[in-house]
């Protein structure tokens, strides 16, 4: 479903090493992958690049067999409106309900000729997917008058609504209580079931992380320095891996 | 010395950079609006948002300008007994220059500046990147609409705000020089000529369109969070008031 092959992306700021120094990896179909790494490695970056937000200077990305460099802008419409991205800051739509934004992707397949559903339906899907986020009641509110976590769930709302083959979640979780938190994952694995979609999440909390998925991959200082099954992590032959997962003071990092 | 080179090499880079930046902002709003290619529903929402919501505080501004005009001229009317050439001063004023200058600013402070901290915190919390990512272009979106409000809204909010300066300049001028309305009126339609009107509309569209693309452009290239969305309001509005004087004595110059 994904094939990185070679990526390097500079970063912003000159004097800065490269963000991304060679990136390889391929994340087959229907897979669950967890992303982790320090503050600022780039996780959400590579998710961006996956998405074809943003270019790498050097490397290929492949989403759904398609080389995102080379496809025509209406290919790259039609690979992103098959990814569910649930964004780190959650870019809901400030201008629009609660409502409108977890319609949004669906009138916008809709446009894009992708999706034959009438009015009804939309809002049939828009009401079933904000009450598996719990918040049914709050359809009519604008972004601005929810809570931090309340916001999160409507942009997994979101993220969802439209079933694609390929979700990516920038911190589900972040900033959740344990209950909630439990909650986000038993819907993500509801979600998985249900559609088979191929999901990719980046998380800080390492511990549900790895519950929930059979593959880890971890980036450190522009490379991947770790790539195999979440239960093998502690015993990694890295050092910063194995210092990363049991969140200790003395060590590489 | 070197370090006196180095500053100045660096502001010339910054300014081509911002410039440049806008320059091609407008090249692509215009390229997209000739393909008819804009959300028709946000044009309608921003127009709602800037033109409507700016009457009053246009109205205000405008009767005080002509206010002003009359009180400054007063001073020589009085003591030339002019009063017959009242009308006719403050409306050339008004029309020609102080309206769409005044207006332009006050528009740019309430509007341009509301526009760039809306794309910014846009920018910040992601979501010109959740636009991206459902397929939509984010300048026949997001940015062709707002420079078409804008330059609508100015136009309109212009025709409204000259109406408005000359009763205001009728008003005061009655109040304060006992100059009645009839001459007035009479001065002013026996001198001011359409042209005169259409100078300051003309002027006042492009001061919109230099709002306009000012404000999109430090908005959508806001860095750093909540801080980064400030300082961009900040040179948003400093950039649009200096390009706005800087205009305004080319289309002087040019329309005479
Ligand atoms: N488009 C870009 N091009 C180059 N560098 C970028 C770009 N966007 C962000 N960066 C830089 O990449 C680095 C990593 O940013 P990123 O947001 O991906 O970190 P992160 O791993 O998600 O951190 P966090 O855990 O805090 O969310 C930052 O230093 C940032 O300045
Ligand atoms: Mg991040």
């Amino acid at each position: 479903m994904i094939a990185l092959d070679g990526i390097r992306k500079l970063h912003l700021d000159p004097v800065q090493p490269p963000v991304f120094d060679g990136i390889s990896l391929r994340i087959a179909e229907g897979e669950t992958c967890g992303l982790c790494g320090p503050g600022a490695s780039g996780k959400s970056l590579l998710l961006k690049i996956i998405c074809g937000l943003v270019r790498p200077e050097h490397g290929t990305v492949e989403v759904a067999g398609r080389d995102l460099g080379l496809a025509s802008p209406d290919e790259l419409r039609s690979i992103q409106s098959r990814i569910g991205y649930l964004f780190q800051n959650n870019a809901l739509f400030d201008s629009m309900t609660v409502q409108e934004n977890v319609a949004f992707p669906l009138r916008q397949r809709l446009r894009l000729g992708q999706e034959a559903l009438d009015e009804q339906q939309i809002l049939a899907r828009v009401s079933e997917s904000l009450r598996g986020v719990g918040l049914a009641t709050h359809a009519a509110k604008m972004p601005s008058q929810l809570s931090g976590g309340q916001r999160k769930r409507v942009a997994l709302a979101r993220a969802v609504v439209a079933r694609p083959p390929l979700l990516i979640y920038d911190e589900p979780t972040a900033g959740l209580d344990p209950v909630t938190t439990a909650k986000i994952y038993d819907l993500l694995g509801t979600e998985q079931k249900l559609t088979k979609s191929t999901t990719l999440i980046v998380s800080s909390d390492i511990d549900a992380l790895r519950r929930f998925s059979d593959r880890m991959l971890m980036v450190y200082r522009g490379r991947l320095c770790y790539d195999g099954p979440s239960a093998d992590m502690d015993e990694s032959a890295s050092p910063v891996v194995r210092q990363f997962v049991r969140g200790e003071l003395e060590g590489p990092l | 010395m070197t370090r006196a080179l180095l500053t100045l090499g660096m502001v010339v880079l910054s300014l081509c950079r911002e410039v440049g930046g806008m320059a091609l902002l407008g090249f692509y709003t215009f390229v997209n609006l000739l393909r008819g290619r804009f959300d028709a529903k946000e044009l309608v929402r921003n127009l709602y948002k800037m033109g409507v919501v700016s009457v009053p505080i246009v109205s205000l501004t405008a009767l005080f300008t002509g206010g002003t005009m009359v009180i400054q001229s007063g001073i020589f009317v009085q003591r030339f007994q002019a009063y017959g050439l009242l009308g006719w001063g403050t409306g050339y004023a008004v029309l020609r220059e102080v309206g769409p200058i005044l207006i332009g600013l006050m528009f740019s402070g309430r509007v341009g500046a509301n526009n760039a901290a809306d794309l910014g915190s846009m920018v910040v919390t992601e979501q010109v990147d959740g636009l991206r990512a459902l397929a939509i272009e984010p300048i026949p979106y997001l940015i062709v609409p707002r420079v078409l409000a804008m330059m609508l809204a100015m136009f309109c909010l212009l025709v409204l705000g000259d109406a408005v300066a000359i009763g205001g300049g009728m008003l005061f001028g009655k109040l304060l020089l006992g100059v009645d309305y009839a001459s007035f009126y009479a001065s002013f339609v026996d001198a001011i000529k359409l042209w005169d009107v259409t100078v300051g509309l003309l002027k006042g569209t492009f001061f919109a369109l230099m709002i306009a693309l000012t404000s999109c452009h430090y908005g959508l290239s806001v860095k750093g969070g909540a801080v980064g969305v400030g300082q961009s309001v900040n040179d948003a509005v400093v950039a649009a008031a200096l390009l706005i004087m800087v205009s305004d004595d080319i289309w002087t110059m040019v329309l005479r």
